[in-house]
């Protein structure tokens, strides 16, 4: 085992990266030793990451130890690009984290100035000559190339930058002056955010942190109502929301809702996370409260605007929507299913059932496709056809005369059919096999749906299935 | 004088109640008040839906309630069909008269699996407008009863059918209670579908016992039945729960073209049928190796192999 990491004690001790474990406990019996656990690294950089939300929406992770702020136009809310700096280094150093920081034109110079220069904000056009008396490993380039700079005594960027360019790019490949350029800004460099930004967000800061869920709602539906003008002036309704709530220790909760129609009525929206909030109530852990709160529009579609009426009340109710959105945020979003008609001969292909949530309006109005037969179909289809062993079937085409299915025998009464229903060759293989389906009515009055897959041939015995049950 | 008429008056909302308790409508109370106020006879058509069959609405006092729960229970999940087709006719009658369509099945995971999910295109044909239907699959009963209770409450539904299997502990008498009551409270329709159970003290209004019957035979044109064919679903029921003394079993017809339940003809065997089937056939097994084959002599040492 080796010294991945040391803190600054370990570090004034002259231990190493990279050094024997049993040598460094060797030189120093007394060291803390703790086993790396790189999910948990990787888990506390996203939560810091999270955390971070509260300054921009842009946050990305950059390795395993930093984190890249894209802070264009977020600057002025935060009194200024020192205060916003000072801002994150105080709050994070007082969250028990050494944090280097710098704010810079490009991300390559600001990666530089922290990892090894003295951080802070830099000004544009300042860059060059601070990037001039750092190391060149401070360009993000790769071992190999530092030392292979090295070894030709380029060991400051301003070496490289008093070099000609076609000689480095010959000797050393583009990346060499890709880095390059990118820390001096001349090339753009995106950074690329965990999360989609949201379509629309609104924020409150808070002087004193609130705990209990109705003030949390309460608050929830003040911020629909100012988000409220901005959809109007989309001319959209909100069919995805998310709450984001930022507590006093860092913590960062999301809880999304999800609307079956578009939504512009901050009551409703409130209402959304009202049940959502019931759902999620133990995972929500208030601790000592939330602080900043944020509530985004993930996505929106087009909504007609409604006119109140002079009481005030929006006319045309739609509850069943309201049922819908109530169920879905409570329940999850794949509990409550509707149907949609396919076109399709085969049974199980021509419904398909989707969340309710997800539900199209404007597919109900359609006309039924050719799913809609006249042939009688049961009331209850089993998800998957079970197998049933069929006696003393009339061959070829006929019914059996009794089965057994799930470990019963029945007696067949009465029988209707074959209905043949021929595979579809363009999503099936070409050698699917036909099936006759059967209504049969045995000998206890229940009715089945049993279908026989293939034909009787000399060497062949079709396999029979039971499919749905009738009423 | 006053003061008698607020006797009168109290005295008339106390048999109000009392009525209430018993489950008859106020307009009896009425007539059997002498001088009380006749009220507007409006409550026994918008509480109760007929279903169409004299002898069952005499049974149910005039029909299904619309504010309260009726519960329909099969002894085994094999008759699972014949329970869900009578609900689902009964939804049927329901959604004909209710002025939502929508309709929402609550599923239990086991029932789903076992019984099969509810197929839209076989509910149309069974005389359901199938536009607004909705299928729930909650992963708890105690979800399953939050959402019945939700449908309930919201004005959206025509009707909302609760399927549970068994007679699990968590949904007792309370819950029963708890549920017809807001079942009451919003006046919508609560059909409980129970698999597989036993009975048990409920708070439903009503509550049948279902298993199938043998299907009515096909209308030919000419008036004549096509034998050997399986038409109309026919279920045989029994009213085990309801004010009358005694438990009444019939058979009911269900006809999805009209939409309406009669009861079922005993059937007379007509000229075709007989025992014969549409597909007459033998009943014995196929046979599989020709004859006997003969005893084999000497001692048995060792068994052939069985595959």
């Amino acid at each position: 085992m080796r010294l991945t990491a040391l803190d600054e004690v370990a570090a004034g001790l002259g231990l190493r990266h990279g050094q024997g474990l049993a040598e460094a406990r060797a030189m120093y019996p007394a060291i803390d030793v703790a086993e790396e656990d790189p999910a948990a690294d990787r888990a506390l950089l996203e939560a810091i990451a999270d955390w971070c939300d509260r300054y921009t929406p842009l946050v990305a992770l950059d390795g395993s130890d930093g984190l890249f702020l894209d802070i264009t136009g977020c600057t002025h809310l935060f009194g200024g690009e020192q205060a916003l700096l000072d801002d994150i280094l105080l709050r994070l150093l007082q969250m028990g984290f050494k944090v280097q920081g710098a704010i810079s034109g490009s991300p390559g110079l600001s990666w530089a100035m922290c990892r090894f220069g003295q951080g802070g904000v830099i000004e544009d056009g300042g860059g060059e000559e601070m990037l001039a008396s750092l190391p060149v490993a401070c360009l993000r380039i790769g071992g190999e190339t530092i030392a292979a700079l090295n070894k030709l005594g380029l060991k400051q960027v301003g070496d490289l930058l008093a070099m000609p360019r076609a000689g480095l790019a010959r000797r050393f490949g583009g990346h060499l002056l890709l880095r390059l350029d990118q820390a001096l800004g001349h090339e753009e460099e995106p950074i690329s955010p965990r999360r989609p930004v949201a379509l629309l967000s609104i924020e409150r800061k808070l002087a004193e942190a609130i705990q209990a869920e109705e003030e949390i709602l309460e608050l929830a539906a003040r911020m629909a109502l100012s988000l409220r003008a901005s959809l109007e002036a989309r001319g959209v309704g909100g069919r995805v929301f998310e709450l984001v709530l930022f507590r006093v220790d860092g913590r960062v909760f999301r809880i999304s809702a999800g609307a079956s129609r578009p939504l512009r009525d901050p009551q409703k929206i409130a209402e959304l996370f009202t049940e959502r909030l019931k759902s999620v109530h133990d995972e929500l852990d208030a601790g000592f409260g939330f602080e900043l709160f944020r509530l985004n529009v993930l996505q929106h579609d087009p909504c007609e605007a409604s006119q109140d009426n002079l009481l005030g009340k929006a006319e045309g109710g739609a509850p069943l929507a309201d049922l819908i959105d109530r169920v879905s945020a409570r329940l999850g979003e794949d509990v409550l299913q509707a149907f949609q008609l396919r076109e399709s001969h085969i049974p199980e292909r021509a419904i398909f059932a989707h969340p309710a949530l997800r539900h199209e309006a404007e597919t109900e109005g359609k006309p039924n496709p050719a799913a809609m037969t006249e042939r009688e179909r049961p009331l209850r289809l089993l998800a998957r056809p079970e197998p049933v062993e069929a006696f003393a079937a009339i061959v070829p085409d006929g019914p059996p005369s009794r089965f057994r299915w799930r470990r019963v025998l029945h007696d067949v009464a009465r029988a209707e059919g074959p209905e043949r229903i021929s595979p579809e060759w363009w999503l099936d293989q070409e050698t699917a096999q036909e099936r006759d389906y059967f209504r049969l009515e045995v000998a206890s009055g229940h009715r089945f749906w049993v279908y026989r897959q293939g034909h009787y041939a000399d060497d062949y015995r079709p396999t029979w299935h039971m499919h749905g049950i009738f009423a | 004088m006053a003061k008698h008429a607020t006797a009168q008056e109290r005295l008339f909302a106390l048999r109000e109640t009392i009525a209430k308790l018993e489950g008859k409508t106020p307009t009896l109370v009425a007539e059997e008040q002498p001088q009380g106020e006749r009220m507007a006879a409006t409550g026994k058509d918008s509480r109760r839906i007929a279903l169409g069959v004299d002898e069952l609405d005499a049974a149910l006092e005039g029909g299904l309630p619309l504010d309260g729960m009726t519960e329909i229970r099969t002894c085994a999940m094999r008759n699972s069909g014949a329970g869900s087709g009578f609900v689902l006719a009964l939804a049927a009658l329901i959604q004909r008269q209710a002025k939502a369509s929508a309709l929402l099945w609550i599923s239990d995971r086991f029932s789903n699996v076992e019984a099969g999910r509810p197929y839209p295109i076989g509910l149309a044909q069974y005389g359901l407008q199938v536009r607004h239907f909705l299928h729930a699959l909650p992963r708890k009963l105690e979800d399953a009863l939050w959402l019945a209770e939700a449908a309930a409450a919201s004005d959206a539904l025509a009707a909302t059918i609760l399927e549970i299997r068994g007679n699990p502990s968590a949904f007792g008498l309370s819950e029963s209670r708890r549920l017809s009551l807001r079942a009451k409270a919003a006046r919508r329709p609560i059909l409980l579908l129970r698999h597989a159970s036993e009975e048990e003290a409920s708070s439903a209004v009503f509550r049948f016992h279902a298993e199938p019957g043998p299907a009515a035979e096909r209308v030919l044109p000419n008036g004549t039945m096509l034998g050997g064919s399986i038409g109309s679903p026919v279920f045989r029921l029994t009213l085990e729960k309801s004010r009358n003394p005694a438990p009444l079993s019939f058979l009911l017809e269900w006809n999805s073209r009209d939409r309406q339940f009669c009861l079922a003809r005993q059937t007379e065997p007509s000229r075709l049928s007989g025992d014969a089937t549409a597909h007459s056939g033998t009943r014995l097994p196929a046979s599989a190796d020709g004859p006997d084959c003969a005893a084999a002599l000497g001692r048995l040492m060792a068994f052939d192999r069985a595959s």
